[in-house]
This record gives structure tokens, C-alpha cells and sequence, in this order.
């Protein structure tokens, strides 16, 4: 199959999840304004960050006033997905140019992701594979920038009176729940949740780090109740 | 220019990590722990920003009854288990956080 046979199917396929991208880049847009941020910033956070999960993250600690090394810190944690993501592609990517690597580093959120290797996985001997990621990258990335702002223009406008920032746990249940799918991990979420209760009084936000490590602790501790 | 600052450092945190894998730095195939350990930190990291965002506790006293919150996250909970949308889940919980601090006064 040609390259921009491959590019073309990509975006096609990538199409569809568009549908659940905009309205989350709307929100991301709307919630970034209400933080604070200017509509400058929250637009380039788009392209300077473009991750969903580490924008809205971003927001609710800035916005909350959390010092900069715990910012940090909390969007590297979430972004150590994409780590994952990519030592899966590994084998089908390493063999490029450094320029190619680095573009596609960039495109690699989850949407993407999940498009692609599932027709790295089933068309292994294609040598224009990486033309796939380029199109499902490209799609998510335009539709993102667009998003985001719309989201920032409907935020400049809106009322006060909303409490809009219920908005930013309701995201985080609809990213972590679909994750949970062992008992170890269920294990994670709950001792990591009860820990941010008890040590919620502690100084400079530190119960964000500790809740973290308590429940990276539980978790692989009853990872032997797994199912293997 | 403090702000900017640090939306450039997370920006280039997360190409990091996106890049790493590919650099060919890596040895071929992670140790079985360390992967196991990279599943739980995106939960680990969310779950006490969710618990901290409901107003459960304030450092003396519980509210677990007359808390709109916390009834609207459970809402939402189910919702994304039943469809595993983004935007439902997020729509429903909304709604249903507005219409009970609203109208039933919770």
C-alpha cells in the first residue's frame, strides 16, 4: 500500500473518536480560563503540552497554587502512560529517522495510540506503517487546537454563577475508571484516595505525593490477588 | 513570564516522555516490575485529586450526607463504568451536581 494510502486511512480511523476529543478539548478551553490562565495560555498549553489528561491537570494546580516542583512532578506521573505507549511502538518505529522519531513522539497521546497499533499489530511486514500515526497524530492534533479554542472563546463569555470546576474531578473519574480493571489496581485507587483524606491538612500540597506513594505501595502489594 | 516558564517545563516533560522509548536509548523489553508499577501511576495520581475535589473532609469533620458532590462523583462513577464515555460521563455528572444543589438543596 502506498504511504499516503496508509496517511489517508489513518485519519479516516481516527475520525470517528473526534466526536469524544471535542467536547473535551470545549471543556479543557473553558476550564483553562476559569483558572486564570490567559486565553494565550491556554491556547498554546494545547500545542505546548497537547495532553488532555496533563492540561486539565495543570489547570487545577495552577489554580489551586501549587508549588511549581509538585506541578511538575504531577504531569510527568500522569504522562508516564505515554512511556508505555511508546516502548509498544518501539519495534515498529525505531528504525526511522531521528526527525520522523521526533515528530511522532510528539503526536503519541492515547487516541492516537489506540488507533494505530492496532494496525501496527495486524500489518507488521508494512514499511509505510509510520504514515498511519502521522494521519491518526495529525487528526488529533487539528481537532485539539480547534477545540480548545472554541472552549477558550466560550469561557471568555460565560456566566460566574457556574461552578465550573466540579468539571475537573468529573473528568478525572471518566479517565481513571476505565482503567481500573484488576483488584490490585481498584486496591491503588482506594488506599490512594483515603490517604488524600487523611493527609488533605498537610502543608504545600504534599498529600498529592504521599496519597500517590501509598497507593503505588498497595497496589503492588496485592498484585499477587491479580488474575494472571 | 513565571507561568510561561513552567507550562514550557511541563510541555517539555511530557515530549520527554512521549520521546524516550523511541530514542533508542531503552533496552528492548522493560522488567515486568517496572511496567506493572507505570499502570498505577496515572490512578495513583488522580484518584486523591478526585477524593480532594468533593469536599469530604475539611480536617475536622466528615460530609458524607448533605454533600452534592460527592453524590454527583458517584453518578458519574456509574455512568463511565456503563458507557465508558469521557463526555457522558462528564455531561451526566454535570447535570446531575446542578439539579441537586439547585433544587434539592444538597
Amino acid at each position: 500500500m502506498a504511504k499516503w494510502t496508509i496517511f489517508k486511512q489513518g485519519v479516516l480511523e481516527e475520525l470517528p473518536l473526534q466526536l469524544g476529543v471535542f467536547p473535551f478539548g470545549v471543556i479543557y478551553g473553558i476550564m483553562a480560563i476559569e483558572s486564570g490562565l490567559s486565553p494565550l495560555q491556554s491556547f498554546f498549553l494545547s500545542s505546548i503540552i497537547f495532553g488532555g489528561a496533563s492540561q486539565i491537570l495543570f489547570v487545577q494546580l495552577v489554580s489551586s497554587a501549587t508549588p511549581v516542583s509538585i506541578i511538575i512532578s504531577s504531569v510527568a506521573a500522569i504522562n508516564s502512560r505515554h512511556f508505555l505507549y511508546g516502548i509498544s511502538m518501539m519495534e515498529f518505529l525505531k528504525h526511522l529517522s531521528l526527525s520522523w522519531r521526533l515528530l511522532l513522539a510528539y503526536l503519541l497521546t492515547d487516541e492516537a495510540y489506540a488507533v494505530s497499533i492496532r494496525k501496527f499489530v495486524g500489518e507488521t511486514s508494512n514499511q509505510f506503517l509510520h504514515y498511519h500515526l502521522l494521519g491518526t497524530g495529525l487528526t488529533l492534533f487539528i481537532t485539539w487546537q480547534i477545540s480548545t479554542l472554541t472552549g477558550i472563546m466560550i469561557g471568555e463569555n460565560l456566566p460566574q454563577f457556574l461552578d465550573l470546576q466540579f468539571i475537573i474531578p468529573l473528568t478525572f473519574i471518566a479517565i481513571v475508571v476505565p482503567m481500573i480493571n484488576s483488584i490490585s489496581i481498584f486496591c491503588a485507587a482506594l488506599s490512594s484516595g483515603i490517604s488524600a483524606l487523611i493527609f488533605s491538612n498537610l502543608d504545600l500540597n504534599f498529600w498529592i505525593i504521599i496519597s500517590a506513594i501509598v497507593g503505588l505501595i498497595i497496589g503492588t502489594i496485592t498484585s499477587r490477588f491479580d488474575k494472571k | 513570564m513565571m507561568m510561561w516558564t513552567i507550562i514550557i517545563l511541563c510541555g517539555l516533560i511530557t515530549f520527554i516522555t512521549r520521546f524516550i522509548p523511541l530514542s533508542g536509548i531503552m533496552p528492548n523489553e522493560l522488567s515486568p516490575l517496572i511496567k506493572k508499577t507505570l499502570k498505577y501511576i496515572p490512578i495513583v495520581v488522580l484518584m486523591p485529586m478526585i477524593i480532594n475535589s468533593l469536599s469530604i473532609y475539611n480536617g475536622m469533620e466528615l460530609f458524607l450526607l448533605e454533600n452534592s458532590k460527592l453524590y454527583a462523583a458517584l453518578i458519574a462513577v456509574v455512568v463511565a463504568i456503563i458507557f465508558k464515555n469521557v463526555f457522558a460521563t462528564i455531561f451526566l455528572g454535570m447535570l446531575s451536581f446542578i439539579l441537586m444543589s439547585n433544587f434539592l438543596y444538597i
